[in-house]
């Protein structure tokens, strides 16, 4: 029986498809980052003068003050978004859960259009809340206390990751709590009703039912958060007025990577900041990665 | 070859392989698009009451030089710097003359000296005599190494401006006070709770801790420097470490006597008009500024030189400056410096400029102009340029190092420092706090030796 030989033609469709996503990712994604890792063992005066100085960049930047102090106040950034931030988005989608609640759709859009508006509003409209003496804040909490707080309370000069805390938790409470309310929408009710027919109290039933079951969706939203902390740049920048702070207290680590590079124009030290960032965020992503695997696997 | 565009051309639409026709041309168009070359010279200026003063002499260069045509453009300050930096670091385009601010400039010393983006006009400004026709602390800003790269644009003295009216109401007269001390002693009964909450509402000086900008005021008046004369860190100089102590006086403790109000935000402003402190820092560029921003103040504020640190003291500082440089790769070198030259030399742009902005010029020749005898109804009918134009000689000179901005910055912090370490051990003498802000500039001047010691560009010949 003779079989039909099949011509043998080049198939252009699938690289036809594939083409523009390979061109974009290798003009704006691959070449920057294979440039910047070459950049961040060089020393440089804007991208023309430059010279090699091997691993001298990362060496320096462990023993840079500066850079551990931007570290440090991202790293107390990322802790209050965490410990503060996601207690109220997941408190604020409990209530807003709750089926007999009255205008729960507008308290809904309420909290979430602060994110409508981005960071550059926000800061803008934070900037005068914080002021020492006529501030909002301060004027309101010297009232409440009687005249106990010192109207002189220098938010933007000392507290400044307190002050960037609060602002952010203005402005990303209500996006989280889009997730969380996500989530609680997809708790099975028969699970809920049942630990109730047991006599679980609302306590008991949040902790051994509902959280159980947006764990999948609470690690998420952790993870976004940690990742968008640890590259908080614009609300600090724009708070400071282009600054770090008096005494650097409002450095940020992406904001040192800004001023190294695009302010002091070494673009390779601030290559091996943006490596160090990367690296360590891709760490938190593979910690992350691993623990969901083991409570999928649990 | 015919198949695989056959086979394209059946998995496309007719709409698709429209758009993707247009944009092939249209990237092949924009690829072979020739540039016109610009016809004449650029001229860069940041500041738009600078933008606004040229807006004459443009129009009369263009009239007299046909043949170097000049067009000016106005760039917001961080606009020119990311344009500077590009250029300068990439090559891309940059018009052949631009002002350039103090920090901006500082920037391009960084590298070697033959990267340095300005023209070196030492040698033409020495062979022409207007080395010596400007006054000499305006050229330190913009000198790297022995070279000098623009022309200065302005001198900038710092005086005190006070609120007459609550002074005057008070019975008290200025007029005696010599020194710091002096001031904050007799004005002392104006620092006043006007409200009963057991806090002063009023203070005497709009100054803090946090401040860089006044901290630097005042160091520079007091005779403190970041730099030697060859350029090198002295942070943990003696003379710093007392002055800082000083301050911290000033700032905290019993004998605190001002609030930092910051620096010209609408904030700010509201709180000066509200009599939130009594004296402000003004150089003659922010004396114009006040006028326009500050309307509600006219006549009820004057200017007075800054008391001194101690008898026979300096009595002002420094606070900005600007310069006219040249673009190095500009291939019209010659007309921009004449152009600079006529722009900053005239008599009727001198005057205009004082007029408009307070700036009072460098140019020594030109300080007898009648405007700067003229009195100025906002400031209560003083002869503020006059006053100016007395304390110009004085004023003390500005380190141009890449490094001063970060050197700044750690006296600045080592301020701050100090001021917490008061607090928490309750120290508020100057000769308490001397040891401990000696032990933290080691550390400030540590860390600047450090950051200098890694530019692999500069030689320790060339060392900034």
């Amino acid at each position: 029986m003779n079989m039909p030989v099949a011509t043998r033609r080049w198939n252009w469709a699938p690289l036809f498809f594939v083409g523009p996503f390979l061109l974009i990712f290798g003009v704006f994604i691959l070449w920057p980052m294979v440039s910047s890792l070459l950049l961040a063992f060089q020393q440089t005066f804007g991208p023309e003068t430059t010279r090699w100085v091997g691993f001298k960049n990362f060496a320096y930047l462990v023993n840079d003050p500066r850079f551990w102090k931007a570290v440090s106040n991202t790293s107390i950034f990322t802790l209050g978004s965490l410990l503060i931030q996601l207690p109220v988005a997941l408190g604020l989608a409990l209530l807003l859960n709750r089926p007999k609640m009255v205008g729960r759709s507008w308290f809904r859009l309420i909290f979430f259009s602060p994110v409508l508006v981005g960071l550059p509003f926000v800061a803008i409209l934070f900037s005068p809340i914080f002021e020492k003496r006529i501030g909002l804040l301060n004027v309101s909490l010297n009232m409440l206390t009687g005249g106990a707080w010192d109207p002189e309370f220098a938010w933007l000069q000392v507290y400044v990751m307190p002050a960037l805390i609060l602002a952010a938790l203005w402005m990303y409470a209500g996006f989280n709590m889009i997730y969380f309310l996500a989530a609680l929408q997809n708790v099975p009710k028969e699970l809920t009703e049942a630990a109730e027919m047991d006599g679980c109290n609302a306590w008991q039933r949040f902790w051994h039912v509902t959280l159980p079951e947006i764990r999948p969706i609470a690690g998420f939203v952790t993870l976004l958060s940690i990742i968008g902390s640890f590259q908080i740049f614009e609300l600090s920048l724009l708070l400071l007025n282009g600054t770090s702070g008096p005494s650097d207290r409002g450095l940020t680590i992406v904001m040192y990577l800004y001023q190294t590079g695009f302010i002091a124009g070494d673009l390779g030290y601030a290559s091996a900041v943006g490596w160090v960032l990367a690296i360590f965020l891709m760490g938190i992503a593979l910690i992350h990665r691993r623990l969901s695997r083991g409570q999928e696997e649990d | 070859m015919r198949a695989p565009f056959a086979s394209l051309l059946r998995i496309l639409s007719p709409g698709a392989a429209v758009v993707i026709a247009l944009a092939l041309v249209s990237s092949v168009v924009v690829w072979r698009m020739k540039v016109e070359p610009r016809d004449g010279m650029l001229f860069w200026v940041f500041a738009p009451t600078h933008f606004e003063t040229y807006q004459r002499s443009v129009p009369a260069w263009n009239r007299e030089h046909p043949e170097s045509k000049l067009t000016m453009a106005q760039l917001s300050g961080p606009a020119l710097e990311q344009r500077l930096v590009s250029g300068f670091f990439s090559g891309t385009p940059l018009a052949d003359v631009f002002e350039v601010e103090r920090v901006m400039a500082a920037k391009a010393f960084t590298g070697p000296l033959e990267d340095v983006g300005f023209l070196d006009v030492t040698d033409r400004l020495h062979e022409e005599g207007l080395f010596d026709q400007i006054n000499a602390p305006s050229f330190s800003p913009w000198m790297s190494r022995g070279r000098i790269f623009g022309i200065p644009h302005d001198v900038h003295p710092v005086m005190l401006a006070y609120r007459a009216d609550l002074v005057e109401a008070a019975g008290i007269d200025v007029s005696s006070i010599e020194t710091w001390e002096d001031y904050f002693r007799l004005l002392r009964p104006l620092q006043e709770d006007l409200n009963g909450d057991g806090r002063p509402d009023r203070w005497l000086l709009n100054a803090g801790d946090t401040n860089v900008e006044v901290m630097q005021m005042l160091l520079y008046q007091a005779g403190g420097t970041y730099f030697d004369e060859q350029d090198r860190p002295i942070l943990n100089d003696s003379r710093n470490a007392a002055i800082l102590a000083r301050l911290v006086t000033w700032f905290t403790g019993p004998n605190r006597v001002s609030t930092d109000l910051g620096i010209s935000s609408a904030l700010t402003n509201q709180q000066i008009l509200n009599g939130t402190v009594i004296g402000c820092f003004l150089a003659d560029w922010t004396a114009g500024s006040w006028r326009m921003e500050l309307p509600g103040l006219a006549g009820k504020v004057k200017l007075m030189p800054l008391p001194a640190w101690e008898q026979g003291g300096r009595r002002t500082s420094v606070w900005g400056g600007t310069m006219m440089a040249i673009n190095r790769r500009s291939p019209r070198t010659d007309e921009a410096w004449e152009f600079a030259k006529e722009l900053y030399l005239s008599p009727e742009n001198a005057a205009a400029l004082f007029r408009k902005t307070m700036i009072i010029t460098p140019v020594k020749s030109l300080w007898n102009l009648p405007v700067f005898d003229e009195p100025d109804a906002y400031y209560s009918g003083q002869r503020v340029g006059r006053m100016l134009i007395d304390l110009a000689p004085d004023v003390p000179p500005r380190p141009s190092s890449p490094y001063a901005t970060m050197a700044q910055q750690l006296m600045g912090n080592t301020l701050i420092e100090l001021r917490a370490y008061a607090d928490q051990h309750e120290l508020y003498t100057e000769e308490a706090l001397m040891p401990e802000a000696r032990r933290l500039l080691e550390i400030a001047q540590g860390r600047l030796a450090r950051e200098i010691g890694r530019n692999s560009f500069l030689t320790a010949k060339e060392a900034p």
